[in-house]
């Protein structure tokens, strides 16, 4: 009793030293590409399916993720460098779809010597030589690369930035004050060169940018989500995310965002959709049984489709943070790519939940 | 048919250990003594090494290479050394002590490590491999979070979120337990760590660390990394595999831990005259016995085995105690030396004692060697015995009483091979003859004991009945007595000597620690001159660590009582592949250091105005430098050579320590903080006053230890005597092994001579009288022994203050004679002998006449 009391103190001393995401934000860019220093968590998540010149599929995930150690108000200057006010980690994975073959690594540091942070010009977020770059003429380039592969990849937006949720808000929870700010750069162009093992592929596709930052975005009794973003080849795009409850249940919060060809989007309330999982996949790693095949329909959209991994495992087992990341195919009224991404299923994911 | 030997054994030896169980027994005891003895100081010794080497591993972890410098290791050097080719990884390490005020005595030693890269070094369990939970986040956002052992916490009772006050550069600080680890059994449980960010930041560390340690990439030549980290390390960095810190520990610990084990081993060597002493007994005893066997056909080989196997037994017997009880002594005797070790060389915690099966060989090895050399001498003597002889002559006189030039020359001869030794150990070295020269001591007085007490013998009885004829006053008792030391010459001689190898020991050792204390406390006299002596208080406990504040340096430079500040400042160099102490000094003009020549002004003026360094005098002799030479020191802006301007007296430290103006080492290492300072008061001035004036300004929480010159005083000589705590411990123990000796040798000389006093009983002799003549006898074997012994001890005085001191150690310590205690020796020893003699003395008079004298 008295250690739960010592928790909720600590929680609400924690929620007020940052700043929580409140309705009525007003999003400009390039200014919201850069980092939020004042939120405790905030993450550049991206994805894409590509394909090399003989047709071999691959997918890609780059995310770089920020935590806030230490609220603003006690970032006085002039501390050893050796003090870390954010935590700064990176993961990197490729999908080998001709080879059923999934890499994944990730990368942290602590900056103390400048080999990793946030907002230096136009440099995004790094860590060593892992990067995401904005250039002058808001094209992105991303870098990675690790002992089984690397990527460089020059990416091109093709819509201009669609903020989810309501009145600048993307609400995770039903209770108040769980909700992140979130914007998506639901298609982008994608060239460049992927390398496995010794070789080199040269590649093109699409991606899809997630860029979204919060304190506190989930309740208690939330311990993950299913996202899934999906680009038909009608130009238009889908998003769609669900927070998980510990019992099993979708919290009635979920949402979604329809994108059209012309960039205009909709959004997508919990009733308006249903995802219905088809198939489970269970990693021998985390022992986690993963939905990797659903049935999706969104009735407003006439939308009645099947999602599929491309390759069964696209988990990342990078505890105490360990979730399914991939590559999709979508069937049915519309065929398309896109990303799925399925988190909480190993363990609950503790650090998001203040 | 001759029996076997087993059979002879047993008939032999066996029945004869049964029936004389009381001096088994305490043979027993004698062989053990010196046996726990030697086995518990060398277990000391060895836990003292190991759990240093234990800690030293458990910070270094699986690092291959560590880079330390004097002044820290710039903190910029890091990715520059990650980045070097054949380093794997490089991690820093930040590394101080904080001091607990809530728990007096305690302390804990902080390291300030990085999560992020220290992963491939760890070899603890850091009870944190969550990257991303909320104790990840704690422990690097929050400045308090600090972790500390399970050991630690529950000796504490300290829970997680307790809160820590801690003193640290002497101002107090607040710490919370945020995590509990688990470390390795052997190592210090006062490690704690903190994330290095924040160990900076608490020890005033910004921008440096105190290491960076480094792994080798596979198949990476070690020398090739260290030359190429050598271009971008300071000019005075260390670096070397982080092991190198226990050689040059072990190193400099080993004179110290030799002088346990040689004071370890006197023991042994009174155990081994007992057991001397009671192999001659048996065979005396058995003398009819042996010429029956002899004539029955045993011969001379199976005689001697039959003794050697009896010292065997007892040996064993007393061995195995004596395992059993060193193992025990060893755990009393752990905690002396590790707060020896600490407050003279270098910061150890022992909390257990470590045993390895090999230490324990070498004891039992020792102590049946021992008893086996002892026996040898007795048991030849059974082998040559003239069967004959050995049937008739029940009570023959001892051969031996008639070789008395030859005891003399060969007592002599050992006393020269001390001298030659002495000189060798001092002009050559190895340090280690010195005990030889010791040995010598012991064994040359011990030669002499023989004719010394046949003379004493013949003069004194020949007195008493001169004086008996004279005026019928002197009793008989007194005359038959002395008589009778003659008579039983060698068992007395062995009694005697082993008494006063005992006394010895105990005279030298109190010459010693007497002469070393007045030596210092002259010293001290001249040296020791300041009001006031000021200095952090954790630096008490941990070493010079803490830093005076430069305001309170500032308040007392204007405060109006004050008249002068000396500042102190101590730092530990790279020298010839080891360490030394240098030591900071500003305004040395009142620090009146004695010089071992030369114009004291002069060598100042040099010492403040040019290029020049002092060095101690056990500096000097240690690394074989005298004045006008030149000292090459690694100094930040690389190597410069600086003359030796003098050779100063000090004796806080065997390694020795060089001096070096405060202005010439913020020349060079850009470093003006001080450990402590001495204040000089006007005339007039309170100091009281102005200590309390500091405790209110500064020290509220006790942050600082304020000394007042007489009490300073008090609290040196309560660390010198902290120092010699295992000596007298030692000490003690010798003498209890003597005294033992005496009611051991006493016990086995009456019975052996029931017969005779039997006899006397049955001529007439009272039993009182008997009683007397027993007493006298143990009056005179005490101040034969007293006599000896004060004789002897002072020559070993000689070899421990002016050989072993110096060679080891390199201090001139000035011999001075406790006189009174000196004179007190031979009063306690014959009281001692008297009342070991009681017993026997006793039983002696109570002896069934009829059945004693029977087989007459």
């Amino acid at each position: 009793m008295k250690f739960a009391l010592f928790t909720f103190v600590a929680a609400v001393a924690l929620a007020a030293d940052w700043k929580t995401a409140e309705p009525g934000w007003q999003y400009g860019f390039p200014r919201d590409h850069h980092a939020h220093a004042d939120f405790k968590t905030e993450w550049w998540y991206f994805t894409g399916n590509l394909s090399d010149t003989t047709g071999r599929r691959f997918g890609f995930e780059i995310t770089f993720f920020r935590e806030g150690v230490r609220p603003p108000a006690q970032r006085t200057a002039a501390l050893s460098r050796f003090v870390v006010n954010d935590l700064k980690f990176a993961h990197f994975a490729i999908t080998d779809a001709r080879g059923g073959r999934f890499l994944f690594r990730q990368k942290t540091s602590r900056g103390s010597f400048g080999e990793a942070g946030f907002d230096d010009a136009n440099r995004i977020a790094w860590i060593d030589d892992w990067s995401l770059l904005l250039n002058d003429d808001g094209s992105f380039d991303l870098h990675a690369v690790s002992n089984e592969g690397a990527a460089q990849l020059h990416l091109r937006p093709m819509k201009p930035p669609v903020v989810h949720g309501e009145d600048g808000i993307s609400l995770k929870a039903s209770s108040a004050g769980h909700a992140s700010c979130y914007y998506s750069i639901t298609r982008l162009a994608a060239a460049g060169e992927l390398r496995i093992g010794a070789t080199s592929f040269s590649v093109h596709g699409s991606s899809w940018f997630d860029h979204e930052w919060a304190t506190n975005q989930l309740a208690p009794d939330q311990i993950g989500w299913n996202w899934l973003c999906v680009q038909f080849s009608d130009n238009t795009e889908l998003m769609l995310y669900q927070m998980r409850l510990a019992n099993g249940q979708a919290d009635p919060s979920s949402s979604g965002t329809y994108v059209d060809a012309d960039g205009s989007a909709v959004r997508l309330k919990s009733n308006a959709f249903s995802m219905t999982p088809q198939r489970f996949w269970k990693s021998s790693a985390s022992g986690a049984a993963y939905p990797i095949e659903w049935r999706v329909i969104v009735p407003e959209r006439q939308l009645d489709l099947v999602v599929r991994a491309v390759v069964d495992n696209q988990e990342l087992n990078l505890p105490p943070l360990t979730y399914w990341e991939g590559a999709v195919d979508v069937t049915g009224t519309k065929s398309g790519v896109g990303y799925l991404e399925l988190t909480g299923y190993a363990a609950p994911l503790k650090a998001l939940q203040r | 048919m001759r029996p076997p030997y087993l059979r002879l054994f047993r008939w032999h030896v066996l029945r004869y250990v049964r029936q004389h169980r009381l001096l088994s027994l305490l043979n027993v005891l004698s062989v053990g003594l010196g046996v726990a003895v030697f086995l518990a100081t060398q277990l000391a010794n060895q836990s003292a090494n190991r759990a240093f080497a234990a800690t030293v591993d458990l910070v270094a972890g699986k690092a291959d290479l560590q880079i330390m410098a004097p002044g820290g290791v710039p903190e910029i050097m890091l990715p520059q050394c990650a980045r070097v080719s054949g380093v794997a990884a490089a991690t820093p390490l930040v590394r101080g002590f904080v001091t607990l005020p809530d728990f007096p005595g305690e302390y804990l030693d902080v390291l300030g490590i990085d999560v992020f890269t220290n992963e491939p070094f760890r070899t603890f369990d850091a009870g944190s491999g969550d990257l991303h939970g909320d104790a990840f986040e704690e422990w690097l956002g929050d400045p308090q979070a600090i972790a500390v052992t399970a050991q630690f916490a529950n000796e504490h009772n300290l829970r997680r979120g307790d809160t820590l006050r801690v003193q640290v550069n002497g101002a107090e600080r607040e710490l919370r337990v945020a995590f509990i680890f688990n470390a390795e059994a052997l190592a210090d449980p006062h490690i704690a760590a903190l994330d290095v960010g924040w160990a900076q930041e608490l020890f005033g560390q910004r921008g440096r660390l105190s290491a960076i340690q480094l792994r080798l990439a596979n198949g990476a030549s070690r020398q090739d990394v260290v030359r190429r980290l050598r271009k971008i390390a300071p000019a005075d960095a260390t670096i070397a595999p982080p092991a190198q810190r226990n050689e040059q520990v072990e190193k400099m610990l080993g004179g110290f831990e030799l002088n346990l084990t040689a004071m370890s081993l006197v023991s042994l060597l009174v155990g081994m005259f007992l057991i001397y002493n009671a192999i001659s007994a048996s065979v005396v005893r058995r003398k009819h016995e042996l010429g029956i066997l002899r004539s029955l056909g045993t011969t001379r080989k199976e005689v001697r085995a039959l003794f050697l196997g009896e010292a065997a037994l007892l040996g064993a017997i007393g061995t195995t105690a004596g395992l059993a009880g060193g193992f025990l002594l060893a755990h009393f005797l752990v905690r002396i030396v590790a707060g020896t070790i600490s407050s003279l060389y270098v910061l150890v915690n022992v909390n257990a004692v470590r045993v390895t099966p090999w230490i324990f060989v070498a004891a039992a090895f020792a102590g049946l060697l021992a008893v086996l050399c002892a026996a040898w001498l007795p048991a030849n003597t059974a082998a040559k015995l003239d069967p004959v002889r050995a049937l008739i002559g029940s009570a023959a006189p001892e051969q031996a009483s008639t070789r008395s030039r030859r005891w003399i020359i060969s007592g002599i001869g050992a006393l020269l091979l001390a001298i030659i030794f002495s000189r060798a150990a001092l002009m050559t070295g190895p340090p280690w003859l010195g005990f030889g020269a010791a040995f010598f001591v012991l064994a040359g007085f011990s030669l002499l004991v023989p004719p010394s007490a046949s003379s004493f013998s013949a003069t004194a009885s020949g007195a008493f009945r001169y004086l008996r004829r004279r005026r019928a006053r002197s009793p008989v008792e007194l005359e038959l007595a002395s008589a009778n030391l003659g008579r039983a010459l060698m068992r007395n001689a062995v009694t005697i000597a082993s008494l006063a190898a005992a006394v010895a020991m105990t005279v030298g050792v109190t010459v010693m620690v007497f002469s070393f204390r007045t030596t210092v406390a002259s010293w001290i006299n001249q040296t020791l001159l300041a009001d006031l002596f000021i200095a952090p208080a954790s630096n008490e406990i941990v070493g010079p660590t803490s830093f005076i504040p430069p305001e309170l340096i500032d308040f007392l430079q204007n405060n109006r009582a004050v008249a002068d500040v000396d500042t102190f400042r101590e730092i530990d160099l790279p020298f010839r592949g080891s360490m030394i102490a240098l030591a900071v000094v500003r305004g040395s003009e009142r620090r009146q250091l004695q010089f071992v020549r030369g114009n004291a002004a002069e060598i100042m003026r040099r010492f403040h105005q040019e290029q020049c360094v002092l060095i101690s005098e056990s500096f000097a002799r240690r690394q074989h430098m005298h004045d006008g030479q030149l000292l090459e020191l690694a100094t930040p802006a690389g190597p410069q050579r600086f003359h030796i301007a003098g050779i100063f007296y000090d004796y806080t430290r065997d390694q020795g320590v060089v001096y070096m103006s405060a202005q010439k080492f913020a020349q060079l290492w850009n470093d003006k903080r001080v450990n402590s300072v001495a204040v000089y008061l006007n005339e007039g001035a309170s100091a009281q006053q102005l200590t309390t004036e500091i405790r209110e300004r500064f020290s509220r929480a006790g942050e600082f230890a304020i000394y007042s010159n007489r009490a300073l005083r008090a609290r040196i000589f309560e660390i010198f005597d902290q120092t010699f705590a295992v000596t007298y411990v030692l000490r003690a123990i010798a003498v209890v092994v003597a005294l033992v000796g005496i009611f051991l040798s006493l016990t086995t000389l009456i019975i052996e001579r029931a017969r005779e006093l039997a006899v006397l009983r049955a001529i007439g002799a009272s039993g009182a009288q008997v009683r007397r003549l027993l007493l006298f006898e143990a009056m005179f074997v005490g101040l034969l022994a007293s006599i000896v012994g004060i004789a002897s001890g002072i020559c070993l005085s000689f070899v421990l203050t002016g050989v072993i001191n110096r060679a080891f150690f390199g201090w001139t310590v000035r011999l001075d004679f406790p006189w009174g205690s000196l004179g007190a020796t031979p009063v306690w020893i014959v009281a001692a002998a008297l009342a070991a003699a009681i017993i026997p003395a006793w039983r002696a008079s109570k002896v069934p006449l009829a059945e004693t004298l029977r087989s007459e």
